[in-house]
Protein backbone atom coordinates (compact mmCIF):
# COMPACT_ATOMS: atom_id res chain seq x y z
CA UNK A 1 0.00 0.00 0.00
CA UNK A 2 1.74 3.44 -0.73
CA UNK A 3 0.11 6.84 0.25
CA UNK A 4 2.31 7.20 3.34
CA UNK A 5 3.05 10.76 4.10
CA UNK A 6 6.68 11.42 4.13
CA UNK A 7 7.40 11.90 7.70
CA UNK A 8 8.93 15.39 6.79
CA UNK A 9 6.49 17.11 5.04
CA UNK A 10 7.84 18.33 1.67
CA UNK A 11 11.13 18.95 2.23
CA UNK A 12 12.76 21.84 3.50
CA UNK A 13 14.17 23.26 0.09
CA UNK A 14 14.36 27.03 1.15
CA UNK A 15 15.39 30.09 0.22
CA UNK A 16 16.01 29.98 -3.29
CA UNK A 17 18.43 30.98 -4.46
CA UNK A 18 18.10 35.14 -4.97
CA UNK A 19 16.45 35.11 -1.57
CA UNK A 20 19.95 34.91 -0.54
CA UNK A 21 21.62 37.58 -2.85
CA UNK A 22 20.40 40.31 0.20
CA UNK A 23 17.82 42.96 0.28
CA UNK A 24 17.41 45.02 -3.19
CA UNK A 25 18.03 48.05 -2.34
CA UNK A 26 21.11 46.91 0.12
CA UNK A 27 24.17 48.88 -0.80
CA UNK A 28 27.55 47.13 -1.63
CA UNK A 29 29.30 46.05 0.95
CA UNK A 30 26.63 45.71 3.69
CA UNK A 31 26.07 43.18 5.58
CA UNK A 32 24.97 40.99 2.48
CA UNK A 33 26.46 37.43 2.01
CA UNK A 34 30.03 36.71 1.27
CA UNK A 35 30.43 36.63 -2.59
CA UNK A 36 30.29 33.52 -3.76
CA UNK A 37 30.48 32.49 -7.65
CA UNK A 38 27.97 29.91 -7.35
CA UNK A 39 25.31 32.43 -6.39
CA UNK A 40 25.38 32.68 -10.60
CA UNK A 41 26.24 29.27 -11.42
CA UNK A 42 23.90 26.11 -12.62
CA UNK A 43 22.99 25.35 -8.85
CA UNK A 44 21.76 28.87 -8.30
CA UNK A 45 19.31 28.19 -11.98
CA UNK A 46 18.46 24.83 -10.73
CA UNK A 47 17.55 26.39 -7.17
CA UNK A 48 14.70 28.92 -8.70
CA UNK A 49 12.48 26.25 -9.14
CA UNK A 50 12.47 25.98 -5.72
CA UNK A 51 12.14 29.11 -3.95
CA UNK A 52 7.94 29.52 -5.51
CA UNK A 53 7.14 26.93 -2.68
CA UNK A 54 10.17 27.16 -0.22
CA UNK A 55 10.64 30.26 1.81
CA UNK A 56 11.74 30.95 5.00
CA UNK A 57 8.62 30.47 6.74
CA UNK A 58 8.62 27.00 7.93
CA UNK A 59 5.10 25.06 7.95
CA UNK A 60 3.80 22.67 5.49
CA UNK A 61 6.31 23.11 3.35
CA UNK A 62 9.35 23.33 4.92
CA UNK A 63 12.25 26.01 4.94
CA UNK A 64 15.55 25.20 3.73
CA UNK A 65 17.50 27.68 5.30
CA UNK A 66 18.63 25.23 8.39
CA UNK A 67 19.37 22.54 5.75
CA UNK A 68 23.34 22.11 5.44
CA UNK A 69 24.24 20.98 2.12
CA UNK A 70 24.80 16.98 3.40
CA UNK A 71 21.43 17.30 4.98
CA UNK A 72 20.03 18.92 1.40
CA UNK A 73 21.35 16.15 -0.60
CA UNK A 74 20.40 13.16 1.15
CA UNK A 75 17.05 14.14 1.73
CA UNK A 76 16.49 14.89 -2.26
CA UNK A 77 18.33 11.36 -3.07
CA UNK A 78 15.68 10.27 -0.82
CA UNK A 79 12.76 11.82 -2.42
CA UNK A 80 14.23 10.56 -5.53
CA UNK A 81 14.53 7.00 -4.89
CA UNK A 82 11.27 6.41 -2.21
CA UNK A 83 9.00 4.62 -4.17
CA UNK A 84 5.83 4.78 -2.09
CA UNK A 85 6.07 8.43 -1.60
CA UNK A 86 3.28 10.97 -2.27
CA UNK A 87 4.23 14.37 -2.14
CA UNK A 88 5.20 16.64 -4.84
CA UNK A 89 8.97 16.40 -4.15
CA UNK A 90 8.92 12.78 -4.68
CA UNK A 91 7.56 13.25 -8.39
CA UNK A 92 10.05 15.87 -9.14
CA UNK A 93 13.20 15.13 -7.06
CA UNK A 94 12.92 11.86 -9.92
CA UNK A 95 13.52 14.46 -12.59
CA UNK A 96 17.09 16.10 -11.49
CA UNK A 97 20.45 13.84 -11.86
CA UNK A 98 22.84 13.44 -8.72
CA UNK A 99 25.05 16.06 -10.45
CA UNK A 100 21.74 18.44 -10.03
CA UNK A 101 20.95 17.28 -6.40
CA UNK A 102 24.69 18.20 -5.43
CA UNK A 103 24.70 21.49 -7.33
CA UNK A 104 21.50 22.68 -5.53
CA UNK A 105 22.24 21.24 -2.38
CA UNK A 106 26.06 23.40 -2.56
CA UNK A 107 23.89 25.98 -3.23
CA UNK A 108 20.98 26.08 -1.25
CA UNK A 109 23.25 24.48 1.58
CA UNK A 110 23.34 26.67 4.53
CA UNK A 111 27.08 26.91 4.91
CA UNK A 112 27.08 28.68 1.59
CA UNK A 113 24.31 31.22 2.12
CA UNK A 114 23.83 31.84 5.30
CA UNK A 115 24.39 35.48 6.08
CA UNK B 1 29.48 30.65 -18.06
CA UNK B 2 31.82 28.93 -15.95
CA UNK B 3 32.28 29.69 -12.62
CA UNK B 4 35.63 30.77 -13.19
CA UNK B 5 34.63 33.39 -16.25
CA UNK B 6 32.26 34.99 -13.46
CA UNK B 7 34.94 34.98 -11.06
CA UNK B 8 36.87 36.88 -13.99
CA UNK B 9 33.62 39.27 -13.96
CA UNK B 10 33.30 40.43 -10.73
CA UNK B 11 37.12 41.32 -10.80
CA UNK B 12 36.60 43.73 -13.89
CA UNK B 13 33.84 44.81 -12.16
CA UNK B 14 35.54 45.44 -8.69
CA UNK B 15 32.79 43.88 -6.98
CA UNK B 16 34.73 40.88 -5.47
CA UNK B 17 35.52 41.70 -2.09
CA UNK B 18 32.42 43.54 -1.67
CA UNK B 19 28.87 42.07 -1.71
CA UNK B 20 27.47 40.05 -4.26
CA UNK B 21 23.90 41.33 -4.38
CA UNK B 22 23.45 41.47 -8.04
CA UNK B 23 24.66 39.71 -11.46
CA UNK B 24 28.15 41.04 -11.99
CA UNK B 25 27.59 43.67 -15.35
CA UNK B 26 31.08 44.91 -16.56
CA UNK B 27 31.45 49.08 -15.81
CA UNK B 28 30.88 49.90 -19.86
CA UNK B 29 28.17 47.52 -20.17
CA UNK B 30 24.34 49.19 -19.60
CA UNK B 31 24.39 49.42 -16.33
CA UNK B 32 21.28 51.80 -16.32
CA UNK B 33 19.25 49.57 -18.52
CA UNK B 34 16.02 50.60 -18.92
CA UNK B 35 13.78 47.33 -18.54
CA UNK B 36 10.05 47.54 -19.22
CA UNK B 37 7.84 45.14 -18.25
CA UNK B 38 4.11 44.69 -18.89
CA UNK B 39 1.73 42.57 -16.67
CA UNK B 40 1.60 42.84 -12.86
CA UNK B 41 0.70 39.20 -12.33
CA UNK B 42 2.92 36.29 -10.73
CA UNK B 43 5.32 37.11 -14.12
CA UNK B 44 5.74 40.10 -14.60
CA UNK B 45 6.23 41.06 -10.81
CA UNK B 46 8.35 38.25 -9.96
CA UNK B 47 10.12 39.04 -12.94
CA UNK B 48 10.28 42.84 -11.81
CA UNK B 49 11.62 41.67 -8.32
CA UNK B 50 14.73 39.52 -9.76
CA UNK B 51 15.73 42.49 -12.14
CA UNK B 52 15.94 45.12 -9.62
CA UNK B 53 17.83 42.20 -7.21
CA UNK B 54 20.09 40.90 -10.50
CA UNK B 55 20.36 44.44 -11.86
CA UNK B 56 20.33 47.32 -8.59
CA UNK B 57 21.23 50.14 -11.13
CA UNK B 58 18.93 49.47 -13.81
CA UNK B 59 15.57 51.39 -14.31
CA UNK B 60 13.16 48.72 -13.91
CA UNK B 61 9.57 49.71 -14.69
CA UNK B 62 6.18 47.32 -13.82
CA UNK B 63 3.30 49.12 -15.96
CA UNK B 64 0.03 47.21 -14.83
CA UNK B 65 -3.48 48.80 -15.11
CA UNK B 66 -4.91 47.90 -12.32
CA UNK B 67 -3.20 49.14 -9.35
CA UNK B 68 -4.39 45.86 -7.35
CA UNK B 69 -3.94 42.40 -8.41
CA UNK B 70 -6.37 40.18 -7.94
CA UNK B 71 -4.64 36.19 -7.88
CA UNK B 72 -7.31 33.62 -9.98
CA UNK B 73 -4.93 30.44 -7.68
CA UNK B 74 -7.44 30.09 -4.77
CA UNK B 75 -10.36 31.81 -6.63
CA UNK B 76 -12.01 28.76 -6.76
CA UNK B 77 -12.52 29.07 -3.22
CA UNK B 78 -13.92 32.07 -2.83
CA UNK B 79 -16.68 31.13 -5.70
CA UNK B 80 -17.26 28.00 -3.04
CA UNK B 81 -17.72 30.85 -0.17
CA UNK B 82 -15.02 29.55 1.66
CA UNK B 83 -12.45 32.75 1.33
CA UNK B 84 -12.90 36.26 1.40
CA UNK B 85 -11.79 37.95 -2.32
CA UNK B 86 -9.68 40.47 -0.27
CA UNK B 87 -7.55 37.26 0.21
CA UNK B 88 -6.57 37.26 -2.96
CA UNK B 89 -5.52 40.98 -3.61
CA UNK B 90 -2.24 42.42 -3.55
CA UNK B 91 -0.41 45.78 -4.18
CA UNK B 92 2.76 46.81 -5.89
CA UNK B 93 4.46 48.62 -2.43
CA UNK B 94 6.82 46.76 -1.76
CA UNK B 95 7.93 46.60 -5.70
CA UNK B 96 7.61 50.45 -5.09
CA UNK B 97 9.79 50.21 -1.87
CA UNK B 98 12.68 48.18 -3.78
CA UNK B 99 12.90 50.99 -6.30
CA UNK B 100 10.41 49.27 -9.12
CA UNK B 101 8.91 52.61 -10.96
CA UNK B 102 5.20 50.63 -11.28
CA UNK B 103 2.98 52.62 -13.46
CA UNK B 104 -1.03 52.07 -13.29
CA UNK B 105 -1.45 52.93 -16.72
CA UNK B 106 -2.37 50.48 -20.07
CA UNK B 107 0.24 49.56 -22.61
CA UNK B 108 -1.24 50.54 -26.01
CA UNK B 109 1.51 49.89 -28.58
CA UNK B 110 4.92 48.54 -28.85
CA UNK B 111 7.27 49.24 -31.41
CA UNK B 112 9.83 46.01 -31.50
CA UNK B 113 12.08 47.51 -34.57
CA UNK B 114 12.21 51.14 -32.77
CA UNK B 115 12.37 49.70 -29.22
CA UNK B 116 9.68 51.85 -27.63
CA UNK B 117 6.44 51.14 -25.76
CA UNK B 118 3.39 53.74 -25.97
CA UNK B 119 1.47 54.00 -22.40
CA UNK B 120 -2.14 55.32 -22.05
CA UNK B 121 -2.40 55.99 -25.38
CA UNK B 122 0.08 58.98 -26.25
CA UNK B 123 3.44 58.01 -23.57
CA UNK B 124 6.09 56.83 -25.56
CA UNK B 125 9.39 55.54 -23.67
CA UNK B 126 12.19 54.06 -25.14
CA UNK B 127 13.34 50.50 -23.39
CA UNK B 128 16.20 48.30 -23.85
CA UNK B 129 14.42 45.03 -22.78
CA UNK B 130 10.77 44.40 -22.74
CA UNK B 131 9.22 41.74 -21.22
CA UNK B 132 5.75 40.77 -21.78
CA UNK B 133 3.54 38.80 -19.00
CA UNK B 134 0.33 40.00 -20.29
CA UNK B 135 -1.56 36.72 -19.23
CA UNK B 136 -4.49 36.01 -20.87
CA UNK B 137 -7.59 37.42 -23.17
CA UNK B 138 -11.01 36.24 -23.77
CA UNK B 139 -11.65 35.26 -27.38
CA UNK B 140 -15.16 36.89 -27.68
CA UNK B 141 -17.45 35.44 -29.61
CA UNK B 142 -15.90 32.41 -30.77
CA UNK B 143 -18.62 31.00 -28.93
CA UNK B 144 -21.44 32.15 -30.90
CA UNK B 145 -23.15 35.28 -28.76
CA UNK B 146 -20.18 34.88 -25.45
CA UNK B 147 -18.86 38.90 -25.84
CA UNK B 148 -17.94 41.03 -23.19
CA UNK B 149 -21.96 42.16 -22.11
CA UNK B 150 -22.58 38.61 -22.04
CA UNK B 151 -20.18 37.90 -19.40
CA UNK B 152 -22.17 40.32 -17.11
CA UNK B 153 -24.79 37.89 -17.26
CA UNK B 154 -22.88 34.54 -17.69
CA UNK B 155 -19.54 34.97 -16.08
CA UNK B 156 -16.23 33.51 -17.21
CA UNK B 157 -14.11 34.37 -13.78
CA UNK B 158 -11.40 33.11 -15.74
CA UNK B 159 -9.97 36.45 -14.96
CA UNK B 160 -10.21 37.15 -10.94
CA UNK B 161 -12.17 40.38 -9.47
CA UNK B 162 -15.23 41.06 -10.45
CA UNK B 163 -16.14 38.43 -12.03
CA UNK B 164 -15.32 36.05 -9.26
CA UNK B 165 -17.59 37.89 -7.07
CA UNK B 166 -20.98 38.50 -9.73
CA UNK B 167 -20.78 34.00 -10.19
CA UNK B 168 -20.34 33.74 -6.45
CA UNK B 169 -23.67 35.90 -5.61
CA UNK B 170 -25.19 34.40 -8.46
CA UNK B 171 -24.48 30.65 -6.49
CA UNK B 172 -25.96 32.47 -3.86
CA UNK B 173 -28.87 33.69 -5.16
CA UNK B 174 -29.73 30.02 -6.59
CA UNK B 175 -32.96 28.67 -5.61
CA UNK B 176 -32.45 25.04 -4.00
CA UNK B 177 -33.24 22.24 -7.03
CA UNK B 178 -32.18 25.19 -9.17
CA UNK B 179 -28.85 24.04 -12.02
CA UNK B 180 -25.97 25.35 -12.58
CA UNK B 181 -24.23 24.41 -16.13
CA UNK B 182 -20.52 24.95 -16.82
CA UNK B 183 -18.63 24.93 -19.89
CA UNK B 184 -15.27 24.20 -20.53
CA UNK B 185 -12.68 25.01 -23.47
CA UNK B 186 -10.72 22.61 -25.67
CA UNK B 187 -6.68 23.25 -24.95
CA UNK B 188 -4.40 25.38 -24.25
CA UNK B 189 -6.24 27.77 -21.43
CA UNK B 190 -5.37 28.97 -18.35
CA UNK B 191 -4.87 26.57 -15.87
CA UNK B 192 -5.93 23.57 -17.33
CA UNK B 193 -7.14 21.74 -13.61
CA UNK B 194 -8.47 25.21 -12.77
CA UNK B 195 -12.19 24.43 -14.21
CA UNK B 196 -12.46 20.88 -11.96
CA UNK B 197 -11.34 22.25 -9.02
CA UNK B 198 -14.31 25.06 -9.26
CA UNK B 199 -16.70 22.34 -10.23
CA UNK B 200 -15.79 20.53 -7.15
CA UNK B 201 -15.95 23.41 -4.92
CA UNK B 202 -19.10 24.62 -6.48
CA UNK B 203 -20.27 21.37 -5.82
CA UNK B 204 -19.44 21.46 -2.02
CA UNK B 205 -21.28 24.33 -1.80
CA UNK B 206 -24.22 23.56 -3.41
CA UNK B 207 -24.37 19.78 -1.48
CA UNK B 208 -24.39 22.08 1.64
CA UNK B 209 -26.43 24.86 1.17
CA UNK B 210 -28.69 24.12 -2.11
CA UNK B 211 -30.63 20.54 -1.71
CA UNK B 212 -31.35 18.96 -4.95
CA UNK B 213 -28.96 21.43 -7.50
CA UNK B 214 -26.79 20.24 -10.00
CA UNK B 215 -23.52 20.96 -11.69
CA UNK B 216 -23.63 20.24 -15.44
CA UNK B 217 -20.54 20.31 -17.05
CA UNK B 218 -20.04 20.29 -20.76
CA UNK B 219 -16.44 20.12 -21.69
CA UNK B 220 -15.03 20.31 -24.93
CA UNK B 221 -12.80 17.73 -24.52
CA UNK B 222 -12.62 13.92 -23.12
CA UNK B 223 -9.74 14.25 -21.20
CA UNK B 224 -9.00 16.13 -18.45
CA UNK B 225 -5.81 17.39 -15.78
CA UNK B 226 -5.99 15.20 -13.02
CA UNK B 227 -8.84 13.32 -14.33
CA UNK B 228 -8.72 9.88 -12.65
CA UNK B 229 -8.52 12.03 -9.50
CA UNK B 230 -11.34 14.56 -10.06
CA UNK B 231 -13.54 11.88 -10.91
CA UNK B 232 -12.70 9.41 -7.70
CA UNK B 233 -13.08 12.79 -5.64
CA UNK B 234 -16.80 13.45 -7.42
CA UNK B 235 -17.91 9.75 -6.90
CA UNK B 236 -16.64 9.57 -3.21
CA UNK B 237 -18.49 13.32 -2.38
CA UNK B 238 -20.56 15.03 -5.05
CA UNK B 239 -22.16 11.94 -6.79
CA UNK B 240 -25.54 13.72 -6.77
CA UNK B 241 -23.96 17.24 -7.41
CA UNK B 242 -22.18 16.46 -10.70
CA UNK B 243 -22.66 15.66 -13.92
CA UNK B 244 -19.54 15.55 -16.14
CA UNK B 245 -20.52 15.24 -20.47
CA UNK B 246 -17.50 15.40 -22.53
CA UNK B 247 -16.72 15.87 -26.03
CA UNK B 248 -17.89 12.73 -27.41
CA UNK B 249 -21.10 13.33 -25.01
CA UNK B 250 -22.02 16.63 -27.09
CA UNK B 251 -20.40 18.63 -24.48
CA UNK B 252 -18.66 21.41 -26.77
CA UNK B 253 -20.84 24.50 -26.38
CA UNK B 254 -21.01 27.07 -30.02
CA UNK B 255 -23.48 29.23 -29.08
CA UNK B 256 -24.98 30.84 -25.38
CA UNK B 257 -28.40 32.81 -25.59
CA UNK B 258 -28.47 35.35 -22.50
CA UNK B 259 -31.92 35.80 -22.77
CA UNK B 260 -33.44 32.87 -22.17
CA UNK B 261 -30.47 31.64 -20.31
CA UNK B 262 -29.34 28.99 -22.43
CA UNK B 263 -26.64 27.09 -24.08
CA UNK B 264 -26.30 25.08 -27.29
CA UNK B 265 -24.04 21.99 -28.14
CA UNK B 266 -23.74 21.06 -31.65
CA UNK B 267 -27.77 18.53 -30.75
CA UNK B 268 -28.31 19.95 -27.41
CA UNK B 269 -29.55 23.27 -25.63
CA UNK B 270 -29.52 23.66 -22.19
CA UNK B 271 -30.61 25.77 -19.79
CA UNK B 272 -29.97 26.89 -16.08
CA UNK B 273 -30.34 29.50 -13.65
CA UNK B 274 -26.20 29.86 -13.55
CA UNK B 275 -24.21 29.61 -16.22
CA UNK B 276 -20.11 29.64 -15.88
CA UNK B 277 -18.82 30.32 -19.24
CA UNK B 278 -15.14 29.19 -19.38
CA UNK B 279 -14.44 30.74 -22.70
CA UNK B 280 -11.31 30.06 -25.65
CA UNK B 281 -8.53 31.76 -24.63
CA UNK B 282 -5.13 33.85 -26.04
CA UNK B 283 -2.64 36.04 -25.33
CA UNK B 284 -2.99 38.77 -23.49
CA UNK B 285 -3.96 41.54 -25.87
CA UNK B 286 -0.40 43.65 -26.23
CA UNK B 287 1.21 40.71 -27.04
CA UNK B 288 -0.91 40.59 -30.64
CA UNK B 289 0.18 44.46 -31.14
CA UNK B 290 3.83 43.87 -30.04
CA UNK B 291 4.00 41.10 -33.32
CA UNK B 292 5.11 37.96 -30.89
CA UNK B 293 1.78 36.21 -30.90
CA UNK B 294 1.24 33.82 -33.89
CA UNK B 295 -1.84 32.67 -35.69
CA UNK B 296 -2.90 30.37 -32.41
CA UNK B 297 -3.12 33.60 -30.71
CA UNK B 298 -0.58 32.37 -28.46
CA UNK B 299 3.50 33.43 -28.12
CA UNK B 300 6.18 30.95 -29.27
CA UNK B 301 9.25 31.29 -27.43
CA UNK B 302 12.64 30.61 -27.16
CA UNK B 303 12.38 28.39 -23.91
CA UNK B 304 16.38 29.24 -22.74
CA UNK B 305 15.45 32.94 -22.71
CA UNK B 306 12.03 33.54 -23.11
CA UNK B 307 12.72 35.55 -25.99
CA UNK B 308 9.89 36.01 -28.95
CA UNK B 309 10.59 33.68 -32.00
CA UNK B 310 8.59 36.29 -33.71
CA UNK B 311 10.52 39.63 -32.20
CA UNK B 312 13.67 38.05 -30.59
CA UNK B 313 14.52 41.56 -28.84
CA UNK B 314 11.26 40.81 -26.81
CA UNK B 315 10.48 38.14 -24.04
CA UNK B 316 7.39 36.52 -23.27
CA UNK B 317 6.51 34.59 -20.21
CA UNK B 318 3.62 33.20 -18.58
CA UNK B 319 0.12 31.83 -19.65
CA UNK B 320 0.82 34.07 -22.73
CA UNK B 321 3.77 32.00 -24.26
CA UNK B 322 3.91 28.68 -25.87
CA UNK B 323 5.43 26.57 -23.06
CA UNK B 324 3.72 23.28 -23.39
CA UNK B 325 4.25 20.46 -21.57
CA UNK B 326 5.10 23.15 -18.94
CA UNK B 327 1.52 24.00 -18.51
CA UNK B 328 -0.05 28.08 -18.00
CA UNK B 329 0.19 28.16 -14.14
CA UNK B 330 0.79 30.51 -11.84
CA UNK B 331 4.05 28.68 -10.46
CA UNK B 332 5.43 28.21 -14.49
CA UNK B 333 4.63 31.66 -14.52
CA UNK B 334 6.50 32.84 -11.38
CA UNK B 335 9.76 30.25 -12.45
CA UNK B 336 9.75 31.47 -16.30
CA UNK B 337 9.97 34.80 -14.84
CA UNK B 338 13.26 34.28 -12.77
CA UNK B 339 14.68 32.51 -15.63
CA UNK B 340 13.85 34.77 -18.23
CA UNK B 341 15.24 37.42 -15.59
CA UNK B 342 18.39 36.08 -15.94
CA UNK B 343 18.79 35.76 -19.34
CA UNK B 344 18.13 39.05 -19.74
CA UNK B 345 21.08 39.71 -16.91
CA UNK B 346 23.28 37.54 -18.96
CA UNK B 347 22.02 39.27 -22.25
CA UNK B 348 22.99 43.29 -20.81
CA UNK B 349 26.22 41.58 -19.47
CA UNK B 350 27.24 40.26 -23.49
CA UNK B 351 26.45 36.55 -22.15
CA UNK B 352 24.45 33.55 -23.59
CA UNK B 353 21.82 31.84 -21.66
CA UNK B 354 22.44 28.83 -19.89
CA UNK B 355 20.05 25.64 -20.18
CA UNK B 356 18.73 24.36 -16.93
CA UNK B 357 16.07 22.26 -15.47
CA UNK B 358 12.45 24.21 -15.02
CA UNK B 359 9.46 22.47 -12.80
CA UNK B 360 6.08 22.55 -11.99
CA UNK B 361 3.57 22.04 -9.14
CA UNK B 362 -0.16 22.67 -9.74
CA UNK B 363 -2.16 21.92 -6.35
CA UNK B 364 -5.87 21.59 -6.67
CA UNK B 365 -8.60 21.65 -4.05
CA UNK B 366 -11.34 18.69 -4.20
CA UNK B 367 -13.18 19.40 -0.68
CA UNK B 368 -12.22 22.97 1.30
CA UNK B 369 -9.77 20.50 3.08
CA UNK B 370 -8.48 18.20 0.39
CA UNK B 371 -6.06 18.84 -2.59
CA UNK B 372 -4.81 16.92 -5.22
CA UNK B 373 -1.23 17.64 -6.93
CA UNK B 374 0.33 17.68 -10.69
CA UNK B 375 4.19 18.19 -11.18
CA UNK B 376 6.27 17.97 -13.97
CA UNK B 377 10.18 18.46 -14.60
CA UNK B 378 11.48 19.97 -17.79
CA UNK B 379 14.50 20.87 -19.83
CA UNK B 380 15.00 23.93 -21.88
CA UNK B 381 18.02 22.75 -23.54
CA UNK B 382 16.46 21.59 -26.69
CA UNK B 383 13.84 23.85 -29.15
CA UNK B 384 11.33 23.55 -26.58
CA UNK B 385 10.79 22.68 -23.28
CA UNK B 386 10.65 18.60 -22.67
CA UNK B 387 9.08 16.71 -20.08
CA UNK B 388 12.27 15.22 -18.23
CA UNK B 389 11.57 11.27 -18.66
CA UNK B 390 10.33 9.45 -15.15
CA UNK B 391 9.26 12.75 -13.45
CA UNK B 392 6.41 14.41 -12.87
CA UNK B 393 2.72 13.22 -12.39
CA UNK B 394 0.05 13.41 -10.28
CA UNK B 395 -0.83 12.32 -6.47
CA UNK B 396 -1.28 8.64 -5.87
CA UNK B 397 -5.11 7.15 -6.10
CA UNK B 398 -7.26 6.26 -3.41
CA UNK B 399 -4.35 7.72 -1.06
CA UNK B 400 -5.81 8.01 2.52
CA UNK B 401 -7.55 11.28 3.84
CA UNK B 402 -4.37 12.00 5.60
CA UNK B 403 -2.81 12.44 1.95
CA UNK B 404 -5.40 14.59 0.52
CA UNK B 405 -5.50 16.47 4.10
CA UNK B 406 -0.97 17.04 3.50
CA UNK B 407 -1.53 18.51 0.18
CA UNK B 408 -4.37 20.80 1.26
CA UNK B 409 -2.17 22.73 3.42
CA UNK B 410 0.60 22.56 0.88
CA UNK B 411 -1.36 24.42 -1.25
CA UNK B 412 -2.25 27.25 1.34
CA UNK B 413 1.16 27.31 2.35
CA UNK B 414 2.46 27.58 -1.63
CA UNK B 415 0.11 30.21 -2.17
CA UNK B 416 1.61 31.96 0.92
CA UNK B 417 4.99 31.74 -0.29
CA UNK B 418 4.42 32.77 -4.28
CA UNK B 419 2.07 35.49 -3.56
CA UNK B 420 5.04 36.89 -1.18
CA UNK B 421 7.65 35.94 -3.63
CA UNK B 422 5.65 38.27 -6.20
CA UNK B 423 4.20 40.65 -4.55
CA UNK B 424 6.54 40.87 -1.29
Amino acid sequence: MRNRVSAIAILPLSLLGLAACGGANAPSGSNTPTPNAAHLGPGATLALACSGCHSELNGAIASLSAYSETQLQDTLARYKTETDGTTVMHRLARGYSDEDIALVSAYLGHEETAP
Amino acid sequence: MSDLINRRLLLQSGLLGTALTALPLPAYSQARASIMIVGGGFGGATAARTLKRLLPNAQITLVETNPIFTSCPFSNLVIGGERDLSAQQFRYEALEREGITVANVPATDVDADGKNITLDGDSVYAYDRLILAPGIDIRWNVIEGYDADAANILPHAWKAGPQTLLLRRQLEALDPGQNVVMTVPAAPYRCPPGPYERASLIAHYLKAQKPGSKLIILDAKDQFSKMALFQEAWDAHYSDQIEWRGASEDGAVRRVDTGTQTVFSDFESLSARVINVIPPQKAGWIADRAGVADATGWCPIDPLSFASRLQPDIHVIGDATIAAPMPKSAFSANLQAKVCAIAVARDLAGQTPRPTTLANTCYSYTTPDEAISIAGVYSNAASQLQSVTGAGGVSPPNADKAVRTAEAEQAAHWFETITKEAFG
